[in-house]
């Protein structure tokens, strides 16, 4: 990562001369989350644009908004809203792909919608038995993710708004294991990324919306957070036809879209 | 290990150098040297990793008893070691850890020493040629297909007749009774192989059945080399981390019931390896120390038994 971020530093400093070597080179910072995308759309990229070299790094949202802030690349990636002293830099904002996490219940259970305090109140273990959200009386089963899990993260920030997580819950290293798990288990609940939800679960709506790749796409569905490629200005040149081309169908439906993620689908 | 054996005499290791044998060459006496040497080195790895690992794990980890205090380490209630202020609390891991393994033994080593029991007394030839090729074949399973059958496949039934998830004590139990039945159950007929044939036959020919035979002579006399035995499988029970990993739920508390979600010291450092950073990192090595002490406390005992129980015999 630490020779990545030098061969960036170095290419922004040189790159205002014309000609600073053989290839072009666009550098892009930030989220770990949109690191594979990102990683991925260069690979393919680089082999569609002879000459161009695009640097892609994952040193987490803050650090790359900073980044592109300051000048130091060219795109700064980030899987959060900007806050604060952010507005004022003049950065514009390119959204790429959503994740959205659905909250998943066994398909025997006949609660089909929760509000976001409800699902707050469930997972942070103030509310212990179905029928205190209108379902039958039995006891809830809260299947949790490991902290490292970057949906676990998404779901603190988005439903729990810092609230902890009940200790008590059981921690599952992996999407697949809380889909197997709440899919077996009558009183329990989890939350996946939608991508991830099959007929073996139910997705449950949240403030009376489901989650589709349509209500995810609107923003009613509020479970959800987008993923953003960040530009000093409108995106210009290289930079341009990089977002362009992770806008463009190919990465929208074959990246984005198996990497478990919502596409944005503005296939410009 | 086992008493009651007449210790077969070994040639002494200074052989080479006696001066009652000639070496025929020097290219041959430099072949012994050098063989030697080259098992002095191989046993010397061995000792060199171990204390490396030691050394390693102790440097890293010791800060954490200065900073939170061992009492406090060991017996804290609360791990939180992203909450702010964060809180260092093992004790409901080791209560994991002790009690997952206890209840695997109960259930486990039974199970084990009557494998070894039929396997060295009862069965015949063509029976035996089957059976234990099946039980060290079970010592070769990866832990992980161990895991994954009990996420897969025990776990859902327990769900359905427990109205749970089925994570928890009782499927870590079940996994863990049959990942110790190899270990246990290879030393046990060991250790019941060597008991000498004299012995057996000196029982048969007062008269005595097979089973008095058995739980009155030949237990009795292989007791030593059993308590090993299961005291290894202890061992085998409080380091297994992956199938162990994927059946408890791995909630960092005392569980509520036998189908609580509950953690132990080893899966808890898998959980939190991947993102840990500076005093929660130090406090899973932290917790390495702890497993090393209760892996020596383990070894000692087993020499502490040979001692005590081998010596009268």
């Amino acid at each position: 990562m630490a020779v990545v971020l030098c061969a960036s530093l170095l290419a922004t400093a040189l790159s205002g001369c014309a000609t600073s070597g053989p290839s072009q080179r666009l550098t892009v910072t930030g989220s770990t989350t949109i690191l594979p995308i990102a990683e991925l759309s260069a690979e393919m990229f680089d082999a569609a644009h002879p000459g161009v070299k695009v640097l892609v790094s994952g040193v987490g949202s803050s650090a790359g908004i900073e980044s592109v802030t300051s000048g130091s690349s060219d795109i700064g990636t980030s899987s959060r809203e900007l806050k604060g002293d952010e507005l004022k830099a003049g950065l514009v904002d390119s959204a790429i792909a959503y994740d959205a996490i659905a909250v998943i219940v066994n398909p025997d259970n006949p609660v089909k919608d929760l509000s976001t305090a409800q699902v707050r109140g469930i997972f942070t273990g103030k509310i212990r038995d179905w029928s205190e959200v209108g379902g039958p009386s039995m006891p809830i089963l809260l299947v949790n993710r490991d902290a490292a899990s970057g949906t676990r993260e998404a779901f603190d920030k988005i439903v729990l708004k810092g609230a902890t997580f009940d200790p008590t819950a059981a921690v599952l290293p992996g999407t697949g294991q809380v889909r197997a798990v709440v899919a077996q288990a009558k009183g329990s609940v989890g939350y996946i990324s939608l991508g991830f939800v099959t007929d073996q679960v139910k997705a449950v709506s949240i403030d009376g919306v489901a989650p589709s790749p349509s209500t995810v796409k609107d923003g009613t569905y509020p479970v959800r957070r987008t993923l953003h490629f960040f530009t000093r200005g409108q995106p210009k040149g290289l930079a341009r036809q990089y977002v362009d081309y992770v806008l463009s169908q190919v990465i929208q439906k074959d990246v984005i879209g198996k990497a478990g993620f919502t596409p944005i689908g503005s296939g410009k | 290990m086992t008493p009651g054996n007449v210790p077969i005499p070994r040639p002494a290791p200074h052989i080479a150098e006696s001066p009652n044998i000639k070496l025929t060459s020097r290219s041959t006496y430099l072949k012994e040297r050098f063989l030697r040497y080259l098992f002095a080195a191989a046993a010397l790895v061995a000792v060199l990793g171990v204390l490396l690992i030691f050394f390693f794990v102790g440097i890293r980890g010791w800060p954490i008893f200065q900073k939170v205090g061992v009492w406090d380490f060991l017996t804290g209630m609360v791990w939180a070691p992203t909450a702010t202020p964060p809180q260092y609390g093992i004790f409901p891991m080791l209560f994991g850890s002790f009690v997952v393994m206890a209840g695997a033994l109960v259930l486990g080593a039974p199970l084990a020493i009557g494998t070894a029991i039929f396997l060295s007394e009862i069965a015949s030839p063509k029976v035996r040629s089957v059976v234990r090729p099946a039980v060290e074949l079970l010592a070769g399973v990866p832990s992980v297909v161990f895991g994954f059958f009990g996420l897969l496949v025990l776990r859902p039934f327990l769900a359905a007749g427990s109205g749970t998830l089925g994570l928890g004590l009782m499927a870590g139990w079940l996994i863990l009774a049959i990942m110790v039945v190899p270990t246990i159950a290879t030393l046990t007929e060991d250790a019941l192989d060597s008991v000498s044939g004299g012995v057996r036959e000196a029982s048969y020919a007062m008269g005595a059945t097979t089973w008095q035979t058995i739980y009155k002579v030949l237990v009795p006399s292989a007791r030593v080399g059993i308590i090993d035995a299961i005291i290894l499988g202890m061992g085998r029970a409080i380091g297994e981390t992956m199938a162990v990993l994927m059946v408890i739920g791995n909630a960092p508390v005392i569980p509520k019931g036998l189908f609580a979600p509950f953690s132990t010291i080893t899966t808890q450092i898998v959980i939190d390896m991947s993102y840990a950073t500076g005093d929660h990192r130090t406090a899973l090595f932290g917790m390495a120390i702890v497993l090393f002490a209760i892996s020596m406390l383990f070894v000692a005992a087993v020499r502490l038994v040979s001692r005590l129980f081998g010596a009268e015999d």
